[in-house]
C-alpha cells in the first residue's frame, strides 16, 4: 500500500510523457486511497515513535537500574527496637537464663566442633597421630578408625577452644572442617542445678527448666527470666550443706517461696551436682527431692488438719480434745511422741505436735470433709504446670480404701506421701489469706490462675497458732529475733518394707515470716540426720531442721528486704548499751 | 546557524550523559558505603559477641562462691545479722524527749535482761 504512494510522487516527477492519462490516473487515485493513505502511514509513524520510545525508556531504566547498587532492598524498620534487632543479632542461639534480678544464670558461649572428611584425608596415620598430640584425651586408634570410615563425615571434637582450633589449623590438614556452634555453659556450677537441669551436645534441654522450656529457650534470644534468687539461693544452700555436714545427714533439700505470687525463691536439693560436667543418668544426685521426693510429710501435716477443723466450723480455737491416753482405730494404736497427757487446746495440738489431739479433731470434721479438703489444697494431683519436668505424682489411698485409720494417720501426716512442692504451696494458701496460687519457676506479667481454699478468716487463725509453736513449742530453735517466724515440725519415720525404720527420719520444718504480715514461706528438709552431742542424741526436727531454718531466715530475711519488728524501746535500749 | 531541533538534541543528550553519569557516581558511592556498613556490622556482630563472652566471664567472676571467699580473704567483716538493721525511728536523739531515759532504767533488773536478750 505504501509503494503505492510512493509510485504515484514518483510518476508526478519524472514521466512527462504520459503526464495526461497518468493526472487522469492520479487523481482518480487520490480520490480513491489519498486519505486512506496518510491515515495509515500517520498510524505507522506514531507505531514508530512510540515503539522508539519503548526502547528508549526499556534503556532509561535499565541505565538507571544498572546506576543502582544490586540487590538493595529497602524495608523501613516499623520502629527504632527493629532496627536495633536487625543491626545487632545475637550471638547465640539459645537463650541466656536469668535470675530475677537480672544475674546470668545460664548462657551459651560461641565455641567451633572438628569434623573431618575421610575421603578427602590423604595420610590417615599422620593425621589420627597429629590430631592425639593436640587433643591428649583422645586416643590414637579411635581417631583411626573414626579417619579411616567409608563417609564424608565424622564428627571428632565438640567445642574447641580458640587455641585448640589455631593448632589444629597450623596442622594444615586439609581433611579437617570447622562447625561453628555453642555450648551451654552453668556459670555458678551446682547452684541452681535442679532448677536449671542440662542440656546434651546437642544443646537440647534435658532435664530442668532447660528440658520443659526448652522450645521457648530456641525459639526466642530473649533472657529467659526465673524467679530464683542468687544470692538466697546460695546462702540457703551453704546452710544446708553445713547442716548436712553437721548431722551427718544424708541430704537436704529447701524451698523458699513467696507466699501471695507462689514464685519460687529459691529450690535447694543435696546432694547436687555440676551440669558443667556430664553425670552418669541414675547418679543419686540428679534427684531432684523438692519436686520427685514423695515422703510422708509426717507432723507439718498436723497444720493441714487444723486448718481443716477451723474452716469446717466444727472446731474452734478455744476447743480442748482428749489426749490424756492413746486412741485405738481399727485395731492399731496412736500415740504421742513425749506425750501431755491432758486435754489440750487446738494450738497446744501444735505446740506439743501431739497425734491423738490431731485425731480427735479430724474425727470431729470426718473423713469425706477431709479429702475433699486435701484434693482442694492439691494434694491429690501432680503439679503440672510448674516448669520443670521432673514432677512425682502424689500417694495416698483411693475414696473406696479412705477408712477411719487413713483419715487418723493423714490427720498427722502418715499414710499420705506428697512432695515438699505440694506442702509448700498448699502452706503458702493457709498463710496468705487463703489464695491458692500455683508454683512457678518463671517471672512473667501474666498473672497464673489463683483459687481460694480457706477463708481470711481461718487463715488469720492459723498465724498465731503456728508462731506459738516458734515460740513455746517444737519450733522454738527456729526463732529470729525481729521476723516472727511461725512454723510447724515434722518428723517421719522412713517407710522401709511395709514398716518404719525407728532411727531413720526425714525431718521437715514448715514456716513462715513474719507471722505478724507473712510474705516468705521456707520448708526444710533434712535427711536422716543422725544425733550429736548438741542434739542431746534426738533426731527430731526441732534440733535439726528447725534451727537450720532459723539460720537460713536470719541471713535471708534481710536480704529479701524484710524490716525486722524490733520493740523500739529494746532497740534503743540496745544502741545506748553498744555507745 | 543551529536548528532548534539541533539544540534540542544536543540538550538532550549533554542531560542523559549528565544523569547517566550522576548515576555512576551515586552507585560507586552507595557502593562504598555499603562495603562500611557491612564492615560495621561485621564489628558490631564481633563486638557484641565478645561482650557476650565478657558478661559470662565476669558473671562467673562474679559467683557468690568466689565473693565469699574474696570477702573472707580482703574484708574483715562478718555477715549482716537481723538484729544490725534498725528502723531510723529508733536511732535516739539527744533533744528528743520520748527517748528511753537510760539512765533511771540503767542497771534495773529490766535493762540488764533487754541487754542479754540483744547480745544473746
Amino acid at each position: 500500500m505504501l509503494q503505492v504512494g510512493f509510485s504515484k510522487r514518483k510518476n508526478n516527477s519524472y514521466d512527462f510523457k504520459n503526464q495526461r492519462s497518468m493526472s487522469l490516473q492520479n487523481s482518480l487515485f487520490e480520490e480513491t486511497y489519498s486519505a486512506g493513505a496518510l491515515e495509515i502511514c500517520r498510524k505507522r509513524v506514531n507505531i514508530a515513535i512510540a515503539l522508539f520510545f519503548a526502547v528508549y525508556a526499556v534503556i532509561a531504566v535499565r541505565v538507571f537500574m544498572v546506576c543502582l547498587p544490586h540487590g538493595i532492598e529497602i524495608k523501613l524498620p516499623e520502629d527504632e527496637t527493629q532496627q536495633r534487632e536487625i543491626l545487632i543479632k545475637a550471638p547465640i542461639s539459645r537463650a541466656d537464663i536469668v535470675d530475677r534480678n537480672g544475674v546470668v544464670i545460664a548462657t551459651s558461649l560461641p565455641t567451633v566442633d572438628l569434623y573431618a572428611n575421610p575421603k578427602k584425608i590423604q595420610d590417615a596415620k599422620d593425621a589420627a597421630e597429629k590430631l592425639s598430640f593436640v587433643f591428649p584425651d583422645m586416643k590414637y586408634d579411635d581417631l583411626y578408625a573414626k579417619l579411616t570410615k567409608k563417609t564424608s563425615f565424622v564428627m571428632l571434637k565438640h567445642d574447641l577452644s580458640p587455641a585448640k582450633q589455631s593448632e589444629v589449623n597450623a596442622l594444615g590438614i586439609p581433611a579437617l572442617e570447622f562447625l561453628t556452634s555453642e555450648k551451654r555453659v552453668y556459670l555458678h556450677d551446682n547452684l541452681f542445678a535442679h532448677v536449671l537441669g542440662y542440656t546434651n551436645v546437642d544443646n537440647v534441654g534435658q532435664a530442668g527448666i532447660e528440658k520443659f522450656m526448652h522450645k521457648r529457650l530456641t525459639e526466642s534470644t530473649k533472657p529467659l527470666e526465673l524467679t530464683v534468687d542468687l544470692g538466697i539461693q546460695d546462702t540457703i544452700r551453704q546452710e544446708l550443706l553445713a547442716a548436712i555436714e553437721k548431722f551427718s545427714a544424708e541430704g537436704a533439700s529447701a524451698v523458699l517461696m513467696d507466699i501471695n505470687t507462689g514464685e519460687v525463691i529459691s529450690m535447694v536439693s543435696l546432694p547436687d551436682f555440676n551440669p558443667n560436667i556430664n553425670i552418669p543418668l541414675g547418679d543419686k544426685a540428679l534427684f531432684n527431692f523438692t519436686t520427685l521426693g514423695t515422703y510422708e510429710p509426717g507432723s507439718v501435716f498436723k497444720t493441714f488438719n487444723t486448718a481443716l477443723g477451723l474452716e469446717s466450723g466444727k472446731v474452734k480455737v478455744t476447743d480442748k480434745f482428749d489426749a490424756t491416753k492413746p486412741i485405738t482405730i481399727q485395731r492399731r494404736k496412736i500415740s504421742d511422741f513425749h506425750g501431755e497427757n491432758r486435754w489440750l487446746t487446738v494450738g497446744e495440738i501444735l505446740i506439743y505436735s501431739s497425734n491423738i489431739g490431731s485425731v480427735q479433731l479430724v474425727s470431729r470434721v470426718g473423713r469425706k470433709d477431709q479429702r475433699k479438703f486435701l484434693e482442694n489444697l492439691g494434694f491429690f494431683a501432680p503439679l503440672t504446670d510448674f516448669e520443670i519436668p521432673e514432677k512425682a505424682k502424689p500417694l495416698f489411698q483411693s475414696q473406696k480404701n479412705w477408712t477411719d485409720i487413713t483419715m487418723a494417720t493423714v490427720a498427722y501426716g502418715h499414710g499420705i506421701s506428697v512432695t515438699p512442692m505440694h506442702i509448700i504451696t498448699a502452706f503458702s494458701a493457709l498463710m496468705n489469706g487463703g489464695i491458692y496460687h500455683a508454683p512457678t519457676l518463671i517471672k512473667s506479667s501474666v498473672k497464673k490462675p489463683s483459687k481460694r481454699v480457706i477463708s481470711e478468716r481461718t487463715s488469720e487463725q492459723m498465724r498465731p497458732l503456728l508462731r506459738d509453736v516458734v515460740l513455746y513449742g517444737s519450733g522454738k530453735k527456729a526463732e529470729v529475733k525481729g521476723y516472727e517466724v511461725a512454723g510447724k515440725t515434722g518428723t517421719a519415720e522412713k517407710a522401709v518394707n511395709g514398716g518404719y525404720a525407728k532411727r531413720r527420719v526425714t525431718n521437715s520444718f514448715l514456716s513462715a515470716f513474719p507471722a505478724s504480715n507473712p510474705k516468705y514461706a521456707l520448708l526444710v528438709i533434712i535427711d536422716e540426720p543422725k544425733a550429736t552431742k548438741e542434739t542431746w542424741g534426738f533426731i527430731t526436727s526441732g534440733w535439726n531442721a528447725a534451727p537450720t531454718a532459723g539460720k537460713i531466715i536470719s541471713e535471708i530475711a534481710p536480704q529479701l528486704g524484710l524490716k525486722a519488728n524490733f520493740d523500739l524501746q529494746a532497740q534503743r535500749a540496745h544502741i545506748k548499751a553498744m555507745q | 546557524m543551529i536548528s532548534t531541533k539541533t539544540a534540542v538534541t544536543a540538550l538532550w543528550f549533554t542531560v542523559t550523559s549528565f544523569i547517566i553519569f550522576g548515576c555512576f557516581i551515586l552507585k560507586n558511592q552507595v557502593h562504598e558505603l555499603e562495603t562500611e556498613l557491612k564492615k560495621i556490622n561485621q564489628n558490631i556482630s564481633t563486638d557484641v559477641r565478645n561482650i557476650h563472652v565478657l558478661k559470662a566471664e565476669w558473671g562467673r567472676l562474679n559467683t557468690p562462691e568466689r565473693l565469699r571467699k574474696l570477702a573472707f580473704e580482703h574484708i574483715a567483716l562478718d555477715k549482716i545479722r537481723a538484729e544490725q538493721i534498725i528502723n531510723y525511728s529508733a536511732l535516739p536523739f539527744e533533744n528528743e524527749s520520748s527517748s528511753v531515759d537510760l539512765a533511771s532504767t540503767k542497771g534495773s533488773s529490766e535493762y540488764k535482761k533487754l541487754i542479754k536478750t540483744h547480745r544473746d
